[in-house]
Order: C-alpha cells, then structure tokens, then sequence
C-alpha cells in the first residue's frame, strides 16, 4: 500500500485531478489487450509534463513503491501491468508534438502522442514516419519505443527502433537522462538509445522522443493474392524476397481470420480460400512497375488462385484497414484469443505453416493465423475460452511446442509484442542463463531497488 | 419472467449477458472513437473501460456502485463504439442494460418514482394523451422535462438546463397523428405499400417533417399506412433504464405492424428505428422468433428505403443549395446506415453536396445526455459546429429530431446561418406542387 504522505505528496507535485484513487478508475488502468493479465494499482498519475515525472518517480524511489508506466493500454505481452500494484503512471496526456524540423528531417514529441497523429501531422507537411502497429489508431509514441512496436511497413521501412534518434527520460533514481540528437551519426559512448527501445518500461520513462522522417514514397501498388493451400502463400513469399524484391508489406490472414475479418468489414474478402497475401511495392514509379510486375509473375507461378490489384489509394486503404483489424475480429469466435508473436527466418515460412497446421490438429484447438509474413512474423492466434481449463492447458501446450522449433529454426519468440509477463519463461530457453544474466545486470545498472515495472521480462527464479 | 441465474453483483432482473461483456478484447480501437473519452481521458468513460466495470460487476469484483451508475448515464450510447470494435462488443447496449440496473440499485424515492413511472408507463406510450395539449409548458411535462425537473437534483442537473430546454423547443405546429389519414394513396405508377411508423417527438414536435416524409413517399410511388394505435417505439424507456415497460410496448407495436400487409415499415426517425430493429434481441424471451425477423427485415429508415427502392428523378425540380449532413449515431453506427443518405442528397438535382470532417461523431444531443450534462454536451456540440461551418454549406441536412433539436439550438446560439433539415425535408423541395 503507499502512503498517505506520499500520496499527498504527489497531490502536491500534480494537482488532484492527475492523481487518481477512486476503485472503479484503477480497476480499469491494470489491464492492456494481453487476455487473461489483470492487476490493480493502489494509485494512478496522470503527469503533463517531464518534471511531474520526475516528481512521481523520486516518490517512488523515497517511499520504495513499484511504479509502472502506461499509455493507452494496447500493449500484447502485459508490460504495462502492475503486478505488484504500486503506481501506474499513464503519460496519455503528455500528448503534445513539440516540434516537425523540416530541415533535419526529425519530429519531437512527448510520450503520450498516439502514432497515428504523428503520422497524420508529419504527412500534413509532405513527410513520412513509417511505423504503423496494428493499434496506431491509439497507441503512444511512448508505447511503441519501448515494445520496439513494428507493424505492417516492417518489412521495407523497419520498425520503431529504426527511427529512433534521441530520447528523454526519467531514471528509477529520479535523475533525468537526455540520449541521442538530431545528428544522423553518433557514436559517443555507449548507445543509451538503443538500450532503452524495447526495454518494456524496465529501465526509464521516456518522457520526449526524437524520430526520423523521410520523405513518403511517391506510387505505389497494392495486390491481393488468393490461395487454396496456406503453404503456396509461404512459398510465393519466400520467392518474392529470394528476387530481390522488396515490398513495403506482404501480409498473410489464413481462412479463419479471412472469414471473422469480412464478418466486421464486408468488403468482399473471399471466404473459401485457404489464406490471402495482400501485397504492397511502393517507391518511384518506374520502380514500382517493375516491382509490381515481378510480383505478379511470382504470384502466378507458384500458383496463386486468384490475383487482385486495388483499383486506387482508397481500396488499398480499406484493405490495409481490414488486416489491421484481424486480432480484435478473431475475438468474435471465442470469449479468448490467445495470441502469439512467432518469428522465423523468412525462408521457413512454409514449413511453418504446415507445423501450426500440425499442431492445431494435435492439441484440437482453433486457431487463425495472420501476420508480417514478409518478416517471418507470425500471430497464430488460438480461439478459447478461458474458463475451460483443459482448453488452456492445449493452448499452452501447443505454444510450447511450436516454439521450441521456431527456436530451432532460429527464430524468435517474440517478433515485435516483447517479453513481458506473457512470454518470461520462453526468454531464457532463446537466449540461455548467460544472455538472461547480462540483461539482469544491466537492469540492476539502472534500476537496483527493483522499483521500476517489476515482475516483467523475467521469471521470478531469474530475479 | 424466466429464473435466471444471478450474475456476480448484479440483480437478476435485467442483468447483461455474461458472454457480452467477456467479448471484449480490450484492443483499445474504441477509445478514439468515443466522445466522452474524448472529453474525459479517463478510461472508465470510455467502451474498454465501461465494459471492463460490468464485468468486474459480474464476476463479483466490484459492487455496483455509484460510480457504476454514473458511466452508464455518461455514456452517449451513440454507438460509435460497436461500429469501431471489430470484436463485436456492444458497449452501449451493456450500459443501456446497466441502466437498467442501476433503477433496482439506486431506486427513486416515492414521489419521484411515481412520477417517472407516470411518464414512461403512462405517457409516452399513448398518444392520445400525449396530444391533448399543445401548450408548451404542457409539452414539457408530457416530455418528461417536468420530471427531469423534479429530478434535477437526483441527476445531478445544474439550473442552467431548465432554461436550455426551454430555448431549445421549436416553434410547434398541431401533432401530425391525427391529422393524416389511415391509408394515403400513392402517386403516379404505385410501387408498393408501406407503414408509417410515425415518432412521438416527430408527431409533437416536428410534424411538418414527418408530414414531408408521407409527401415524399407518395410522391416516389407508395401508399402509406399509418395506423394510429401505434404507440412510442420504447427508445426513450430503454433509456432511461425502464426495460419493462419497453417490453409491452415492443409487443404492442409488433403485434400491430405484423397485422399490416405492408412490404415495408418506414420510419423518419433514426432513433425509432434503431430501437424497432432491436425488438428482436429485446423479445427473444417471448419466443416468436419467425415473427420477430419478418418485422426486424420490413423495419426501414426512410433514407434507407428509398435508397434500396431507387430515386424516381425524373420531375424532381432542382435545389440550388450547398449541403452538408451530419449522420445520426442512431442511423449510421446503431443501424449502419450511412451511404443511403448521402446517395440520396446526391440525387436531387442542383445540390452541392460537400462533406464535412467527424460526420459520423455525436453532436452531444443524446436523448436526456444534453439537460442532464450540459457542459459536456456543449463541447461535443462545438466540436460538431466548427465542422459545419468549415464546410459553408448553407443546409445542415440530417436525420433524427435528437439530433435535429440540439444542432438547430447550437447553430443559433452560435450566430450561424445554416439551416437544419431532414433529408426528408430536403427531397420535399424537390417535389413539385
């Protein structure tokens, strides 16, 4: 429980209505889409700028209380859970974009601002950032540097990690540290920036973020690619890559996601195949033509069904749309959607896909799968319901399974969703004790109270 | 009533399913969609954050508290949420539902309770009385404002409301109801025969609407019937928690309309017909399940209709106006009707029809939501404002007297030109005579 004098201490620092006690409001700031992780906190802020952070988190470090950092709670492997309760720092009204340099090429803004109206207001002055995660609509530029969120662009243009150029945080001992700049090369010392993407909220709050812009790709075609057998879409992917061919997505949704997606969307998706690739090149326009020219070839040799082009911008909009929608429509089936974030060298896709096919048989579940099949990255998503127990005990039986040979396989167990709490114990079987070690002890580095975002990345036996 | 099994902290009469409220995902697409998340920030005050409170409701986790209470009255139920969630949530009716229960939690004390009950059981679902008087003071209180009055502190209502109420009335004309004959034959070549349901607030307040709604669909080739022992269509008892007096009413209007031997039921207001549709789910207990989808399929908005039906143009006169349209929350997120509208306005020759930003998004009127939070309903409604104007149409085109009521008062406080209309209203200028 924390104190009343720290409480009133942070009344103090960030005014009433930014410190939140009420049950029903921290009842509903401890969970994020992860199914099944719930957690309450005993007190949530909401700060509105650096300094109140810095305040919040010297009161955590003097009266020692667990404090975990939120946006808006769309993160898929429970890092913004306080499992040990504490309090949730929720940095959603830090939303304010602080600056779009068009001569260096850089945008500058808090953590709360929602990657979607970054993107909007870069685009507004001809420029382009391209991380686009499935929950852009609402996710936090915080957020996605701190999962190293990726999204549909992935494969061409990278992830959030790749346009990350300076950061501004707040250390578990109160201090603030300011990383990177707009240079384009830096090498002064240890690359703090680096360490800090994709750390889950273990190490820092970020407060400030500096991204990379570039300029947006001048034309671009969008294809849709049918399929009776789920393995000819892995091969045509492979062979789309093994051209030398770039596209800036190649996505998958096999026939259950198809089929729950067109049940929210009803644009026409076809129900009866097998999976579906929807295909984008984009770049300049001889290039694109070329690109686009390659890919249909590929599509029809390995013996795709049927191959679509969208007619213009806005029917290659509302595709992209509806395959952002895939996790939440699979929540139609079953009260449960476990889901999960398998990574494979991408030339092991098809076999992949024969495995999930395997075990879904073996462990009778339902399961759909979709994802960056461009990058390897795959969301089979297992539809359940978590009151039946025996169901679960399945689920996680077949995840073991399919990850001890994604492991084989050099993949990963976690693509782009992180470490969290749902995929602790895989962690140490991917990069052993002595890679589970080093991590300890550079989170020891920073945070030696143990006090920021406990209980994440690794199992209690690691800690 | 069935025995059923209680859920959690909530009583068993009335209580959510507990299937709906475990749907959600939590992805999150709803809180950019939702106006008073929009408003607030605060999670509880959004779709994610609401259902997350009923299902902690319903397993135990949480008592239904004031609080509780509280979010199912702040909720628009706008349903912008349930066309933004593709897990097929549907946050609103959970809360229409919670109100519901928050009437057996929270019960009015005697006075107050007879009165509501007075309103809802005893006026709004008949018209006759409804229509006795015309005088305006008399209409607020066949309104139910007279309660909300009386209700103000149990409500929380602040005193600038009882003045907003009264600004927003429109100037009124007799009820339309009794005045429309039984069945209205159509013009020209007949196209088929429809039932007109015809709204309490439509009839009372907006008759000369609804009187273009008739006009225009004989015009367009279909006799109308409109049987006048049609009663309100629930909406306003749905509401306000009163889910017991929806039900009665539900089967009175089915059993009556399925009497018809109509091709269709078309009505004019969005509000109606979005609660038409949902007598369906509302009646499932009673078993007449064949019946209920034969009504769910003839139910139609008026826009919707005559979009399916195709727009007879050829003597439409031209309308010189520039046009935008703001959609109902009943019409284009509760019923998903959306490009109807639009096709229509479309049609009439002479239109310059130009979209505005947010079209979709609430104007804050939201059934009793304007009087009981003023405050709030007035940001939603600015927000609203600064896209009408940016747009410079001349004719705010839309489709629901809710809506109707609250742009029609925001415009003119605002000291803007623009003019509210129906969309039947707007065909009407372009039927000749």
């Amino acid at each position: 429980m924390i104190s009343d004098t720290a409480i009133q201490h942070l009344i103090d620092k960030l005014g009433k209505e930014n410190v939140i006690t009420a049950a029903e409001d921290l009842l509903v700031l401890g969970y994020d889409s992860t199914p099944g992780l719930h957690a309450t906190p005993d007190l949530v802020v909401y700060p509105t700028n650096s300094e109140q952070v810095q305040s919040v988190m010297q009161v955590a470090r003097d009266y020692k209380v667990p404090i975990t950092p939120r946006g808006s709670g769309t993160g898929l492997s429970g890092g913004s859970i306080p499992v040990d309760g504490g309090i949730v720092i929720c940095l959603s009204k830090m939303n304010k974009i602080l600056e779009i340099d068009e001569e260096n090429l850089t945008a500058t803004c808090q953590a709360g601002v929602v990657t979607l109206d970054l993107f909007n207001a870069v685009a507004a002055k001809g420029l382009f950032y391209p991380p686009d995660p499935g929950s852009q609509k609402i996710s936090t530029l915080g957020g996605n540097v701190m999962e190293d969120a990726g999204g549909l662009r992935g494969l061409k243009y990278g992830v959030t990690r790749d346009y990350v150029m300076a950061l501004k945080c707040v250390l578990p001992d109160g201090s603030l540290l300011s990383t990177g700049g707009k240079s384009v090369k830096d090498v002064a010392g240890y690359a703090f920036k680096d360490l800090l993407v994709g750390s889950e909220g273990t190490l820092a709050i970020i407060t400030e973020i500096t991204v990379k812009l570039i300029p947006p790709p001048q034309d671009k075609r969008t294809f849709l690619a049918y399929f009776d057998d789920i393995r000819i879409a892995g091969e045509a992917v492979s062979k789309i890559i093994a051209a030398k061919i770039i596209p800036s997505t190649m996505e998958i949704m096999d026939k259950a996601t198809i089929n729950c997606v067109e049940d929210y969307v009803k644009i026409g998706l076809p129900r009866e195949m097998a999976a579906l690739l929807l295909i984008e090149v984009d770049g300049h326009p001889a290039m694109v033509t070329e690109e686009a020219e390659g890919v249909e070839r590929i599509l029809k040799e390995v013996g795709a069904a049927e191959v679509h082009i969208a007619k213009d911008a806005e029917e290659a909009a509302s595709l992209a749309a509806a395959r952002r929608t895939a996790l939440s429509a699979l929540a139609r089936v079953s009260p449960t959607t476990l889901l999960e974030d398998a990574t494979v060298p991408r030339s092991m896709l098809a076999e992949t896909f024969a495995l999930i096919e395997r075990l879904t048989k073996k462990y009778a579940l339902t399961v759909g799968t979709f994802g960056h099949a461009g990058d390897g990255n795959l969301h089979p998503t297992v539809l359940c319901d978590e009151r039946d127990a025996d169901e679960m005990k399945r689920a996680h039986a077949f995840y073991d399974e399919l990850y001890e040979q994604v492991l084989a396989w050099g993949g990963t167990v976690s693509g782009e969703h992180g470490i969290g709490i749902a995929k602790k114990k895989y962690l140490a079987r991917q990069i052993g004790p002595g890679g589970v070690a080093v991590m300890k002890r550079i989170k020891q580095a920073f945070d030696p109270e143990g006090i920021l975002n406990p209980g994440k990345i690794f199992t209690d036996g690691q800690e | 009533m069935t025995d059923k099994k209680k859920l959690g902290n909530f009583t068993s009469e009335n209580a959510p399913e507990y299937e709906d409220v475990l749907q959600c995902m939590r992805c999150g697409f709803c809180l950019p969609t939702c106006p008073t998340f929009s408003l607030t920030g605060r999670e509880r005050s959004s779709p994610r954050g609401r259902v997350a409170l009923a299902r902690a409701v319903s397993e135990g986790k949480l008592e239904f508290t004031e609080a509780v209470k509280e979010e199912a009255f702040f909720c628009l139920d706008c349903r912008a949420c349930t066309t933004a969630c593709p897990s097929g949530v549907r946050a609103g009716e959970v809360m229409e539902i919670c109100r519901s229960q928050a009437h057996q939690f929270f019960p009015l004390k005697h006075v107050s309770k007879s009165f509501r009950e007075f309103v809802l059981q005893k006026m709004l679902p008949n018209p006759g009385l409804l229509e006795t008087s015309m005088l305006p003071a008399r209409l607020y209180q066949k309104l139910g404002i007279q309660w909300l009055v009386r209700h103000s502190q149990l409500l929380k209502l602040g005193p600038e409301w009882v003045d907003k109420a009264e600004r927003m009335i429109p100037e009124l004309h007799p009820p339309l109801r009794p005045q429309l004959a039984d069945v209205i034959p159509a013009e020209g070549e007949q196209r088929g025969r429809v039932a007109f349901f015809l709204g309490c607030i439509m009839t009372l307040m907006y008759p000369e609407v609804s009187r273009q709604t008739v006009r225009v669909l004989t015009h367009q080739g279909f006799e109308v019937v409109t049987p006048k022992e049609q009663k309100c269509c629930g909406a306003p008892h749905l509401t306000e928690g009163d889910r017991d007096t929806t039900k009665l009413i539900a089967q009175h209007n089915l059993d009556l309309f399925m009497a018809l031997d109509v091709d269709a039921i078309v009505t004019d207001c969005a509000g109606c017909g979005a609660a038409l549709k949902e007598y369906e789910e509302l009646l499932e207990e009673a078993g007449e399940h064949d019946k209920l989808a034969t009504f769910r399929g003839k139910i139609k908005d008026v826009s919707e209709f005559l979009a399916e039906q195709g727009l007879r143009t050829e003597d439409l006169k031209p309308v010189e106006k520039i046009v935008t349209y703001h959609e109902p929350c009943h019409l284009c997120h509760a019923q998903g009707i959306s490009k109807q509208p639009r096709e229509l306005i479309k049609a009439i020759p002479g239109i310059v029809f130009r979209e505005m930003e947010e079209a979709s998004w609430c104007c804050g009127s939201a059934a009793t939501f304007s009087l009981k939070y003023t405050t709030e309903s007035q940001q939603i409604l600015d927000r609203k404002l600064e896209n009408v104007q940016a747009t410079g149409a001349e004719l705010l085109v839309t489709a629901n007297p809710g809506c109707h009521l609250q742009l029609a008062w925001g415009l003119k406080q605002a000291g803007l030109k623009q003019e509210v209309v129906h969309i039947t209203e707007l065909l009407g200028m372009a039927v000749s005579g």
